[in-house]
């Protein structure tokens, strides 16, 4: 069904530059498409980019969702950014800092960070280290409710050496502070002056970027509109201006894409079912890109009936994987055994292959001692293989999988039951104190492009008994734990590649949660929009708008 | 009757203070709580939502949280969305104007519709017309809104391809005529249920209206019957109707609730189920207010009008 | 009933029971609404036993089958199920949701409605300001608010759902019992010395029987369009359980390439509703001593 490209083959070896020492190889390369300053005069036409998510959150320091990033993109830059092929390049940063240009000391301790000069703000104002100092203490102070305080807590000793430079030391060495930088947009300090409630500031509202393009207006629950900053500092904008547009519902979504009242399909993108009709569309380009989410069927550790490794075992092989990705979701997903990106430096391919067979999952629960009781349903020591199965209710894909897992599931004498519940519900306590048997949910524990995933595996990152993090499974093991510090200490790619090929070797034997499918996603734009470049390195549909443009003529 | 006006103010605003306990107790009484949208943030951590809680003043009692939401609220602080940070009030006035559009599209089509159909079925009585327009009726009351929006999709976009299937305006466009051709739809889809009541109500005024004597005695005179009908039914009716209008006016805002889904038309109706999937607390509250207080004015309005129409209804 | 009861049905109960009847009876729309209804009713009970298909078997290859291929009268849905045999089951549902609702709705309507008419005063104030504080909130907006916040099931649902429709029925009986109390018959009650819940219960509510039947069938209707409502909206019944409303939750998606997902359920609604409408509307006229 997936079809890999000789694309993704040369986008995987060139990921092995993803880690920090990785990135030295390309220390020396400046910004190269984004060098040379623009003459601000070659804007033509506007694109509108669809969403089935309203962006509302336009600081993005604050919690946000994913079509929130898209409007972040195009309004802010970050110090550094993360190619579609993993090579980090400076935007606002003068170099990438690394231990080879000395931007990084030896230790991966002490950080210098040099800016480039001249940058200018929306509203005029220069843009300076301060403004970098300013985001990180504020991404980091307990008064204001943050996006996300991963590795900026690490950070000590901030002090700004000059307009252009700035310098802090890591409380200790954490290897994907490079790849958290690239995905922090920088916002300005000025916004913030005088400002007594930081959650409440004006500029929450009227956004002002160093970015390719400039607020302009939002109408609410319909769509957000920027124009070109003509004044921006590297090459581009191409376009006069950008529409970021909200379609709630997924079918009227693909019917103004067909009829061609939008250029680019944005995040949630297509539904699986569309993609043979859209993929021969006349003046569109679709294709199915892979994103960085993998669904599974996430088990709660803490209950009975998952603590036999083997009931986990029986469980997964009476998944028909094959079944749930060619029909339910046509074929657009890859099957997994890991929770990693296949397009990562990090993962691993060597992982037992997942097989559909249900009578060998029925020897190994008698084997392991559960029998059929009256009712058809296994049982040992008291303990009913008997389990609820929760997602967001209204969820229809996610919704039709639970209905044929009932199905297979039953044929092993294990019971399962649908318990669906609205988000508010569902992704609360519920979710994050380990409160359901099993839960079917689409997760991205990378940090960024970074591998570093110990918030959700470690044993200490579970709410449920006490931790700090999202590890709902309750999963604990000892050895993982030990290999999730040591990863996230070391700056060398290939030691962190052996490191992470082994967690996830781990957790495929553990089976914590059934791994179901990597995601990939049917995207598409209108011929004649040039520029477009999916990169799986980051959140954001628009991570290069800068470069967009339309085909002449 | 200013003093009726009064009586029936002050009743209002006690039911207010009524509407404002239930509405508060409905959404506090969720277990998810309005914590539940930070903590899918990446890093989260227990101390740092206890934080959020103490900044919102969640840690609080549920009735000092009442009174000083319902202080704030009399204010005119209807607190800010959790979403965009944006005061309540402006997030829901920058919405309106795509519901009240689409509540004044859909009244315009109910009551030309409803008005012509009740008084021919009360000219007629007993015809066939009468008889089919009743049962009509009956059945458009019937019918799910939601399930006639997609009936209609489905014949009018995806068969015929002649109306859009959703949304107000082709990106980018927003001209008067493009929101028109967008309104077309969900108008007549939200104006189902009105049609059915506005005629049954058109035809029995003007039955009443045709047996008084008054009308006879102009047929006796010779007025030409359109006259009549125009004049005296059409005049006699029409505050009754203003009145009606009010009272319908919760149906109306739910049936907009729903033809919006369908529809994605970016109304309040939309907002309420997008703020309620974010748990968007303060939005979803001030949604459940805002309507109230339109409906507690509907029914003020209609009562008013009832009793101007009705000078007995004063004495009560 | 009481001995002093001089205005009702007591020895005249066998005939105006029959007037009754016959009024119906004469009412084709009503009629028409029992027929709608009995063949719903025989469709959802008897069908299931006349199809080959369970409402939850799945068969990945049989997965959209248009209507009348493959002995699929209604077609399949998504995951390949039959159509018709997941209507029937749902639509046992949806009529024992509007049904269950109807009961504990009208049990909180007539309760408060009969004491809030009874005590009047600040008893009856209250109790009807209360009634009337729900009645400002649109049904919908308040049944999607506690549906969103709680765990569904089919018994929550039939909950919130009779939470969010007593109102009507209170207001008609607080009127209703409002007129009567004065009456001759509940006077000498009173001064027998009889409890107040024994009036209320026993010697009003049996005269003020009529709306509350006529409101209690339009009920159902009603339960049965916000349970639709809901359960489309993704709030309320989650499969694999059928309902009526669930099954077009998702349909909407499906609007081109399969619309019998999204035809035939909302015949069965609109079935399902215009027939209790009917028959409501044949019963109000029936009831009507005005009119008789």
């Amino acid at each position: 069904m997936t079809k890999t490209t000789g694309f993704e083959l040369t986008r995987r070896r060139a990921l092995q530059m993803m880690g920090l020492a990785g990135a030295a190889a390309f220390a020396s390369t400046t910004l190269g498409h984004s060098v040379a300053r623009a003459a601000g005069t070659d804007q033509e036409g506007r694109v509108i980019i669809a969403f089935t998510g309203e962006p509302t959150v336009f600081n993005p320091h604050k919690p946000h969702i994913e079509a929130d990033e898209a409007v972040h993109a195009a309004l802010y830059d970050t110090l550094v950014e993360i190619d579609e092929k993993g090579e980090y390049h400076p935007v606002l940063a003068e170099t990438v800092p690394t231990i080879e240009n000395g931007g990084i000391s030896a230790d991966g301790l002490n950080w210098t960070i040099k800016l480039r000069d001249g940058v200018k703000w929306h509203d005029g104002k220069p843009f300076t280290a301060e403004d970098v100092k300013f985001n990180i203490e504020l991404l980091v102070n307990p008064d204001f409710a943050s996006w996300r305080k991963t590795g900026h807590e690490l950070v000590r000793d901030l002090k700004v050496v000059s307009p252009t430079e700035l310098t802090f030391r890591l409380e200790r060495p954490y290897a994907p502070y490079a790849a958290i930088l690239a995905s922090t947009p920088i916002i300005p300090k000025h916004a913030y002056d005088g400002i007594t409630n930081l959650n409440e500031a004006p500029f929450d509202q009227s956004p002002i970027g160093t970015g390719p393009f400039k607020w302009k207006n939002r109408i609410a629950g319909d769509h957000v509109e920027l124009e070109a900053n003509t004044e921006y500092f590297g090459d581009g904008p191409h376009l006069k201006g950008a529409i970021f547009k909200y379609i709630p519902d997924f079918s009227v979504f693909y019917t103004q894409f067909k009829t061609g009242d939008y250029d680019l399909v944005g995040i949630q993108y297509l539904m699986p079912d569309v993609y043979e009709e859209a993929r021969t569309l006349a003046d569109k380009k679709v294709e199915l890109v892979g994103n960085g989410y993998v669904e599974s069927i996430s088990l709660n550790m803490k209950k009975p009936q998952f603590q036999d490794p083997k009931v986990r075992e029986a469980l997964y092989l009476a998944v028909d994987k094959g079944g749930i990705i060619d029909a339910l979701y046509y074929g657009t997903m890859r099957p997994t055994e890991s929770f990693m990106p296949q397009e990562s430096f990090y993962y691993n391919p060597d992982l037992p292959k997942h097989e559909f067979n249900i009578a060998k999952a029925n020897e190994i629960l008698d084997a392991a001692g559960w029998a059929k009781g009256g009712d058809g349903v296994r049982a040992k020591d008291g303990v009913r293989l008997a389990f609820t199965n929760s997602t967001t209710a209204g969820n229809n894909l996610r919704e039709q999988t639970q209905q044929f897992l009932q199905q297979t599931f039953k044929e092993i004498g294990v019971e399962m039951t649908i318990s669906n519940l609205p988000p508010a519900v569902m992704w609360g306590d519920y979710w994050l104190k380990s409160e359901f048997d099993s839960v079917i949910v689409g997760l991205n524990v990378m940090t960024g492009a970074d591998p570093e995933c110990s918030d959700y595996y470690k044993s200490t990152s579970s709410p449920a008994t006490g931790g700090v993090g999202q590890n709902t499974w309750v999963y604990a093991n000892p050895k993982v734990d030990e290999l999730l510090v040591k990863g996230a200490e070391l700056n060398d790619a290939a030691e962190r590649l052996a490191i992470y090929r082994e967690i996830q070797s781990e957790i495929r034997k553990d089976l914590p949660f059934l791994p179901l499918f990597q995601y990939q996603a049917v995207r598409g734009y209108k011929n004649g929009l040039e520029g477009i470049r999916y990169n799986i390195n980051s959140r954001s549909d628009t991570w290069n708008i800068r470069e967009w443009r339309w085909a002449k003529g | 009757m200013i003093a009726f006006i009064l009586g029936r103010l002050w009743q209002s605003l006690i039911l207010l203070v009524l509407v404002s306990i239930i509405g508060y107790c409905v959404l506090n009484l969720a277990p998810g709580g309005p914590l539940s949208q930070y903590s899918l943030m990446p890093g989260m951590t227990k101390e740092a939502l206890d934080r959020i809680a103490e900044q919102m003043g969640l840690n609080r009692p549920l009735y000092v949280q009442y009174v000083d939401w319902a202080w704030k609220l009399v204010q005119g602080d209807w607190g800010k969305s959790f979403r965009d940070g944006r005061p309540v009030l402006s997030v829901i006035s920058s919405v309106l104007p795509a519901t009240l559009l689409l509540m004044v599209g859909s009244t315009i089509i109910s009551v030309l519709i409803g008005t012509v159909i009740g008084v021919y079925s009360a000219v007629r009585s007993g015809s066939v017309f009468d008889y089919v327009a009743t049962v009509l009726a009956m059945v458009a009351l019937s019918v799910p809104t939601f399930w006639f929006g997609l009936i209609s999709i489905y014949v009018f976009s995806v068969k015929l391809g002649w109306l859009p299937a959703g949304n107000m305006m082709t990106p980018g466009d927003g001209s008067v005529w493009d929101v028109t051709v967008h309104l077309i739809m969900p108008s007549i889809v939200l104006a189902l249920v009105n049609v059915a009541i506005w005629s049954r109500y058109m035809r029995s005024s003007t039955l009443e209206v045709l047996g008084q004597d008054f009308i006879r005695t102009a047929r006796a005179k010779g007025v030409r019957p359109r006259r009549i009908l125009v004049k005296h039914v059409m005049g006699n009716a029409l505050l009754p109707m203003i009145a009606l209008a009010g009272m319908q006016l919760p149906a109306l805002i739910g049936g907009a609730l729903v033809t919006e889904t369908v529809f994605t038309w970016p109304g309040m109706g939309r907002l309420f189920l997008d703020s309620l999937g974010y748990n968007d607390y303060p939005v979803v509250m001030g949604i459940l207010m805002f309507s109230a207080i339109l409906v507690l004015l509907g029914s003020l309005l209609a009562d008013i009008i009832s009793a101007m129409i009705d000078p007995r209804i004063q004495l009560n | 009933m009481s001995t002093t009861t001089t205005f009702s049905n007591n020895n005249s109960g066998s005939w105006r029971q029959s007037r009754v009847l016959r009024q119906f009876l004469r009412n084709k729309l009503a009629v028409i609404g029992m027929l709608m209804l009995l063949i719903l009713l025989a469709a959802c009970f008897i069908g299931p036993h006349l199809i080959a298909y369970d409402e939850l078997h799945i068969d990945l290859r049989a997965r959209f089958a248009p209507p009348l291929t493959g002995g699929h009268i209604f077609g399949t849905d998504p995951l390949g199920r039959d159509l018709a045999a997941r209507l029937f089951h749902a639509g046992q549902i949806s009529l024992f949701v509007g049904f269950c609702a109807m009961i504990i709705s009208t049990v909180i309507g007539t309760t408060i409605g009969v004491v809030a008419g009874y005590y009047g005063r600040w008893v009856g104030a209250v109790l009807m300001r209360i009634t009337d504080a729900f009645l400002s909130f649109p049904s919908v907006f308040l049944l999607l608010a506690l549906a969103a916040f709680i765990k569904p099931s089919p018994v929550m649902i039939t909950l919130i759902i009779a939470v969010t429709s007593w109102m009507e029925l209170a207001r008609i009986i607080e009127a209703e019992i409002k007129s009567l109390r004065d009456r001759e018959f509940i006077q000498a009650a009173r001064m027998l010395g009889l409890r107040g819940r024994w009036i209320m219960f026993r010697e009003l509510l049996p005269n003020a029987m009529g709306p509350v039947i006529v409101a209690a069938t339009l009920t159902i209707a009603r339960a049965i369009l916000l349970e639709a409502y809901i359960s489309f909206l993704g709030y309320g019944i989650q499969p694999p359980l059928p309902s009526l409303g669930n099954m077009l939750n998702g349909a909407q998606q499906y609007l081109t390439s399969a619309p019998w997902l999204a035809i035939v359920p909302g015949i069965a609604i609109t079935m399902a509703v215009t027939g209790f409408n009917f028959i409501g509307d044949g019963l109000r006229d029936a009831l009507d001593t005005r009119k008789g």
